[in-house]
């Protein structure tokens, strides 16, 4: 697959996924739960978005429906330029080689029965090469390629550290040269003196083997070092989107202020302004009317509480989702 | 000086498993300053939880063993308790905030029911009286409705209020020394902010010594007055927060100050983080020796064989690495 200069790598336009709770008999069918509630945006091509915001807004559960893991409620994805939703099951599967994703929880991603040797040759099973040295000699480079050792491969994911098979966890989305990484949380359960290890060895890979990758995380420390362009979501939406430089100098949206300004800083020692954000995120199966960020925004004002905000641009390239700004 | 508030003394804890007897924590001493934050840092499975527990004996023994050491609070050697002295010092006097809070609490009754039988089991307060105590304590701990929060059960409320009830049943009977494990990674760091904002006022208002137990670097810079770092079970650093962060002594404490990304660094293409390489040695593979020297960037041939014994920087600050300071 060529990718052309001119097609986003990835596009998603109005991207929805609700969950409708199980009707128990009796009993009135409760409301949606609006995981992800309409978001757009494009990845191009050698880009890195970064997809922040805090635990529940949505951002594993847009990961999975815009690889189609899981399907979507409404809205597009197209993946150079073709639309991924119209794809049958059988030509999904082919394209998915493509686009890989690498999850939070290393142990519990992997097939715990199974040694990581073989782990690491499934991916050329499943897509038709089915020459056993030849997939055996491949799984080896790949193990040498993210640092580990032709003597991890007889080992079983147990007898690794978390870090370890981490490491597995991105061997295997990079085992078919894929175009799109999606890193949902790839540090967040490793301990701190080896999240930068893993950090490490993704901007290598993607040096090296010119992928694109959406990087999840609630870390706002590790999105920037890592990310050319932030996108933040607050229930289900995006709230802001511009590149790195312009959410962390200049945010515009008062979540992404307040996100920044909650960051314990090391250096400093105190929190740059004490944080004026009260309250909880309100219940996605429940949302607030207006602007869902409302009740515990500093600066909302009366048509905060009544319409929706829409995202628009007030520079170039830098999207706000705020009646304010 | 006053005496500290806890005095933890050579403290030794062993597990028996089935690949035999392992030291999880081994001979480590501190103290807790009355009034004090004192933070307790370092990478996973290092002792952190299995120290804080055993200030309390609150691990199963068996399979735990406190093998030695002595904890003294008020002059008292906590480990020569009984369990009816232990039991009434638990609450009261020491409070705990577990690191997994969905666990620590009942989930078939209504938090209000919970404050309560605290208060009830350590006061001589009535039902009524207890239950309009709980509810000012929940009004302490800023969750909002108090009253109504009275009569929820915990799957009814988010993360971070559950996190609120765990405190402020912790401080329910206004304790001298809370030991809190990790009490705010399992949140956002929103609520975070508020955790630590509250945790800090209620310290300032009642006097009370907070031992935070974390691996967040930001939340000791954030909170605590003085840090240790704890690996592989044993004190490898202690000092004043903002000496030890701007200016570590140990490798293991460079490395990770040096590891966490931090704001505001322009990225240059190509940077790398810097890194700690190797991985962290579990409880049947402690090292030789020095038992950071596989991971350790400046190990000489000393670090293989030798075990660096602690010694003083300064007045405050104690570090343990055959090194020179400076030399790192
Ligand atoms: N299979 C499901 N059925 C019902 N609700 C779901 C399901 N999966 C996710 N949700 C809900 O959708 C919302 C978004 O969840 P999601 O896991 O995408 O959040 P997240 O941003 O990845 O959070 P975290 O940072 O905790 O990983 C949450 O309210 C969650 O409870
Ligand atoms: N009941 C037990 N039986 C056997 N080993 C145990 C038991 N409880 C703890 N350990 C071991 O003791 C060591 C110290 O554990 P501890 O829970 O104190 O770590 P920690 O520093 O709190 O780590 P974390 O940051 O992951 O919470 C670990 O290696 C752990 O596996
Ligand atoms: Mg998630
Ligand atoms: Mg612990």
């Amino acid at each position: 697959m060529t990718t052309e200069k001119n097609i986003p790598l990835l596009e998603v336009r109005n991207l929805k996924k609700y969950f409708l709770p199980e009707k128990k008999f009796l009993e009135e069918q409760a409301p949606p739960v609006r995981a992800v509630d309409g978001i757009s945006f494009t990845l191009k091509a050698g880009e890195t978005l970064g997809l922040v915001g805090e635990s529940g807004c949505g951002k594993s559960t847009a990961a999975r429906t815009l690889l189609r893991l899981i399907e979507p409620t409404s809205g597009q994805v197209s993946f150079c330029g073709t639309n991924l939703f119209d794809l049958k099951e059988t030509e999904m599967r082919s394209l998915r080689r493509k686009m890989q994703i690498i999850f939070q929880d290393p142990y519990s991603s992997v097939n715990p029965a199974r040694r990581i040797g073989h782990i690491l040759q499934e991916p050329f099973e499943i897509h038709g090469h089915q020459d056993k040295k030849e997939n055996a000699e491949k799984a080896t480079q790949l193990l040498e390629q993210v640092g580990l050792t032709p003597d991890h491969f007889n080992r079983y994911p147990h007898e690794l550290s978390g870090g370890q098979l981490q490491r597995v966890g991105i061997a295997r989305a990079i085992a078919l040269n894929p175009k799109l990484v999606v890193a949902d949380e790839p540090v967040s359960a490793l301990d701190v003196s080896i999240q930068a290890q893993i950090i490490n060895l993704l901007l290598d890979l993607k040096e090296n083997l010119d992928i694109s990758y959406l990087f999840i995380s609630h870390d706002m420390g590790v999105i920037e070092y890592f990310c050319d362009r932030v996108a933040v979501m607050y229930l289900g939406k995006i709230v802001e989107l511009a590149n790195s430089e312009q959410i962390y100098n200049s945010p515009q949206h008062p979540y992404t202020t307040a996100l920044l300004n909650a960051i314990p800083n090391l250096e400093s020692g105190r929190i740059k302004q004490k944080t004026s954000i009260k309250g909880d995120i309100p219940n996605p199966a429940t949302p607030l009317k207006g602007c869902a960020f409302h009740n515990r925004c500093p600066i909302k004002e009366k048509q905060c509480e009544e319409e929706i905000p829409p995202l628009k641009e007030i520079g170039p390239g830098h999207l706000v989702a705020c009646f304010l700004k | 000086m006053s005496s500290p508030e806890l005095d933890i003394q050579n403290l030794k804890v062993s597990f028996s498993t089935p690949r035999g007897k392992l030291t999880a924590v081994n001979g480590i001493s501190f103290h807790l300053n009355r009034g004090e934050t004192l933070a307790l840092v370092g990478e996973s499975g290092c002792g952190k939880t299995v120290s804080a527990l055993s200030i309390l004996r609150l691990l199963p023994e068996p399979p735990a063993e406190i093998l030695s050491g002595k904890i003294l609070f008020s002059g008292q050697n906590l480990l020569s308790l009984n369990a009816k002295a232990l039991q009434d010092l638990r609450g009261r006097s020491i409070s705990m905030i577990f690191q997994d809070p969905m666990t620590s609490l009942n989930p078939v009754l209504t938090i209000g029911e919970q404050m309560a039988e605290t208060l009830l089991r350590h006061t001589a307060m009535n039902r009524q009286e207890a239950l309009q105590k709980s509810a000012d304590l929940f009004g302490r701990v800023e969750l909002p409705s108090p009253e109504e929060k009275l009569k929820h059960y915990p799957h009814q409320l988010s993360g971070g209020m559950r996190q609120r009830v765990m405190i402020a049943m912790a401080l329910a009977c206004t304790p001298r020394v809370l030991i809190a494990d990790e009490p705010t990674t399992a949140l956002d760091v929103l609520i975070q902010a508020q955790i630590l904002e509250l945790l800090d006022n209620l310290k300032k208002d009642t006097g009370m010594s907070i031992l935070i137990i974390t691996h967040d670097l930001g939340v000791v810079a954030e909170i605590a007055q003085r840090v240790l770092v704890m690996y592989a079970g044993e004190i490898v650093e202690s000092g004043p927060a903002r000496a030890l962060l701007n200016n570590p002594l140990h490798p293991y404490t460079k490395g990770l100050i040096a590891s966490v990304p931090k704001l505001g660094t322009i990225k240059k293409t190509g940077a790398r983080l810097e890194e700690i390489s190797g991985n962290v040695p579990s409880l049947d593979q402690r090292p030789s020796g020095c038992a950071f020297h596989p991971r350790c960037a400046w190990a000489i041939e000393k670090c293989k064989t030798q075990k660096p014994e602690l010694r003083q920087a300064d007045a405050q600050r104690q570090w343990s690495c055959h090194l020179e300071p400076g030399s790192i």
